[in-house]
């Protein structure tokens, strides 16, 4: 407990068991350390998630053993593929048990060790201040990942009189400064180029980089287009940000990106998803790409010139090298091109029919939420429309599941948001199969009263699954209708949550509004129309320039 | 596809290899050897050889640079490093005259004998692969009953 409040921890996620009494028995005597009690322990780790990606800290969670522990798998799977800081502790059987398929035993070494940045199992209690120590260091530095760290309860009771470090070594947090030479070569590129496009992804949020990116893509005249991760990296309604790219990005940013001749990749890792088939991605594009973690470079796509460094950093040398060249009015022509596709495909979302249209629920849910509000996703259609139509304004505003598309990640995280940022409102978009998946937190927020507020884009379907069969298999919709049930009020009611049903398009600011103000966690089922497909789309492994709609 | 080396300096700690040999796992490749050594400073040198193309080969020097225990990657080639492996042959019950010739084999090769008993004898060879590989093919499983290999180390010619 001394180690978590030396890393300056507040809150965290947990669920106790037998394995990790010790610890909590610890907290016990430490009232000022929120321990927020959830419902099952993924709700554990995404929120720990939420917390750290709303936040810009690791947030952390504490489970048992066994079960405990393998139940964050998927969160902290879900933290890696995204980069999310998170500090993972669970309790294991005492030394002299391990391997002896103990009750409540798993092998939790070799279970979070390919989905972690790293992971320790904790052999003394003299270990345990250095290894937390190096644990949040190694979470928060370089390319930021989640970090687990395995307690047997037999070193949670131990005592020792060991002081917690100042310190500790961690070869690999060395701050890298971009190589010149390369930086040279970059400019060189981009004072050159006639449509420049900058694709910025999530390291420009995680190095808090926004700044600097607005400040280069106004010197170059360059638009920007983003990744799921990316999203609030630049305010959408700048000028020149074009919004997401990928299969279903918007038309006119994937133009962007195949019309460019020079591409500058900066935090970004060129996911399949955003890239459609590769040999056609940006095809006659020089491409730069700066990134934190050399292994993403020329990973996916061929790269021209390489700048490892962070992306604050990345940029800021690159705004130095190009003061001397920077002309102004260069590419007012491909400014002039990019403002056209983007008034011809602008998205229509001003539908009256009933069932609502998801398109005109999102314009509903715009229209209420002021930029300070943090729009967390579930994974699926609902995601996919609030990552195309949500004008996101500021960065760790937008919030979701991108590598590893985890349905049920969107209201644990909510719920880890606003505890990072309470006072801000905290919107889960949410599909009425993902939020079922860890609907169960809903008992958390209620009792911790964490307000936050899902709305439901209800269509009774596994609607992105339905999509993929309605397109690609010939319409045989194979076990993705969900039934009528449960009715989402009367689930929220029964937890002691606000909720009611929006039917008409009229009714969505009124009722989401009444949600914000009613002083408790809230559902907003919105019925939207079952039939509606994300559009327009890239098939998976096809070409940005060829999206169908 | 070509023949890789991957001399890991790393910390001598629980799980190194794991994380290591995992990373070649998870894209298919096999490797043909791995062996570990503890060096002086008390840190862990870890010899992996294996076939990949130029784009995998790089994406694992990548990988395996950024594990946290993993303090570096050199890549060796096989032209410009020393590269030794040790067998132990131990050979079925022979008759004479096949005893005194399998000693001729061996002697010749470079090896020697290590025990002889019961008209069996146990044979050490050092050298490189194909050394090896040709005694063992040379002898056959007619004369061995069992061979222990250690894999391969490796060392830069560089000095100084």
């Amino acid at each position: 407990m001394k180690s978590l409040k030396a890393e300056g921890v507040k809150h965290m996620f947990g669920l106790p068991g037998g394995q990790i009494l010790p610890v909590y028995d610890a907290l016990y005597d430490y009232p000022e350390l929120n321990h927020i009690l959830v419902r099952h322990e993924q709700g554990a780790a995404h929120a720990a998630d939420g917390y750290a990606r709303a936040s810009g800290k690791a947030g952390v969670c504490l489970t048992t053993s066994g079960p405990g522990a393998t139940n964050l798998a998927t969160g902290i799977l879900n933290a890696y593929m995204d980069s999310s800081p998170v500090v993972a502790m669970s309790g294991q059987v005492p030394l002299k048990f391990i391997g002896s398929d103990a009750f409540q035993e798993a092998d939790m070494l070799s279970v979070m060790l390919p989905i972690t940045k790293h992971n320790f199992i904790v052999r003394s209690v003299t270990e345990i201040p250095s290894t937390v120590k190096l644990a949040f260091k190694i979470a928060t530095t370089g390319r930021q990942g989640p970090v687990h760290i395995d307690l047997p309860k037999d070193v949670q009771a131990g005592k020792a009189d060991v002081k917690i470090p100042a310190d500790v070594k961690y070869a690999k947090a060395t701050k890298l400064e971009p190589e010149r030479k390369r930086v040279v070569e970059a400019v060189g590129l981009l004072t050159k180029a006639q449509s420049p496009v900058i694709y910025a992804g999530g390291g420009v949020i995680s190095s808090n980089a926004s700044r600097e990116l607005v400040a280069l893509a106004e010197m170059l005249g360059a638009p920007v287009v983003t990744s799921l991760m990316g999203k609030g990296a630049i305010p959408e309604n700048h000028p020149l940000a074009l919004g997401m790219i990928g299969m279903h990005g918007r038309r006119v940013a994937n133009l962007a990106i195949t019309e460019s001749d020079v591409l500058l990749g900066v935090g970004v890792r060129f996911d399949d998803r955003a890239t459609g088939e590769v040999s056609h991605f940006a095809p006659s594009a020089k491409i730069i790409h700066i990134d934190i973690d050399q292994v993403e470079i020329g990973k996916n796509v061929r790269v021209d010139v390489s700048i490892v460094a962070d992306a604050k950093r990345g940029l800021a040398a690159i705004i130095g090298g190009l003061r001397t060249h920077a002309k102004k009015g260069r590419t007012s022509e491909w400014l002039k091109r990019m403002e056209k596709l983007r008034k011809e495909y602008s998205p229509r979302m001003d539908y009256d029919e009933v069932p609502i249209k998801p398109q005109r629920a999102m314009k509903e849910i715009m229209s209420v939420l002021d930029e300070d509000a943090i729009v967390v996703t579930e994974v699926g259609q609902n995601q996919m429309w609030a990552a195309h139509f949500f004008v996101t304004k500021k960065p760790r505003h937008f919030i979701s599941s991108g590598g590893l598309g985890t349905m049920g990640f969107g209201f644990p995280a909510a719920m880890g948001a606003k505890v990072a940022c309470p006072k801000c409102d905290v919107v889960d978009i949410a599909g009425d199969g993902s939020f079922l998946m860890n609907s169960q937190e809903l008992a958390t927020v209620v009792e911790n009263k964490i307000n936050v507020v899902a709305c439901i884009f209800d269509n009774r379907f596994l609607g992105m699954v339905k999509q993929w069969q309605d397109l690609f298999y010939k319409k045989r919709r194979s076990a993705v209708c969900l039934g009528t049930t449960p009715n989402f009020p009367k689930l929220a009611e029964a937890y002691g949550a606000w909720g009611d049903c929006a039917s008409r398009p009229s009714e969505i600011a009124p009722k989401l509004k009444e949600a914000l103000r009613c002083g408790k966690p809230a559902v907003l089922d919105i019925v939207i129309d079952p039939d509606e497909h994300v559009l327009p789309m890239v098939p998976a492994g096809g070409r940005l320039d060829q999206m169908f709609t | 596809m070509k023949q890789r080396i991957f001399s890991v300096l790393c910390e001598n700690s629980p799980g190194v290899m794991m994380r290591v040999s995992r990373d070649f796992t998870r894209r298919q490749i096999n490797m043909d050897s791995i062996t570990v050594g503890i060096e002086p400073s008390g840190m862990a040198r870890i010899i992996l050889m294996f076939k990949a193309d130029d784009h995998m080969a790089e994406h694992l020097y990548k990988v395996i640079s950024r594990l946290t225990q993993v303090i570096n990657v050199e890549v060796l080639e096989p032209e410009t490093s020393i590269v030794r492996e040790v067998a132990l042959l131990k050979t079925k019950k022979l008759s004479d005259k096949k005893m005194w010739e399998v000693v001729q084999v061996v002697e010749k090769a470079g090896g020697r004998i290590l025990e002889s008993r019961n008209n069996a004898l146990v044979a050490e060879l050092s050298g490189n692969h194909e050394d090896i590989e040709k005694l063992v093919q040379t002898l056959g499983p007619d004369v061995l009953q069992e061979v222990a290999r250690s894999g391969q180390v490796q060392i830069s010619r560089e000095m100084g």
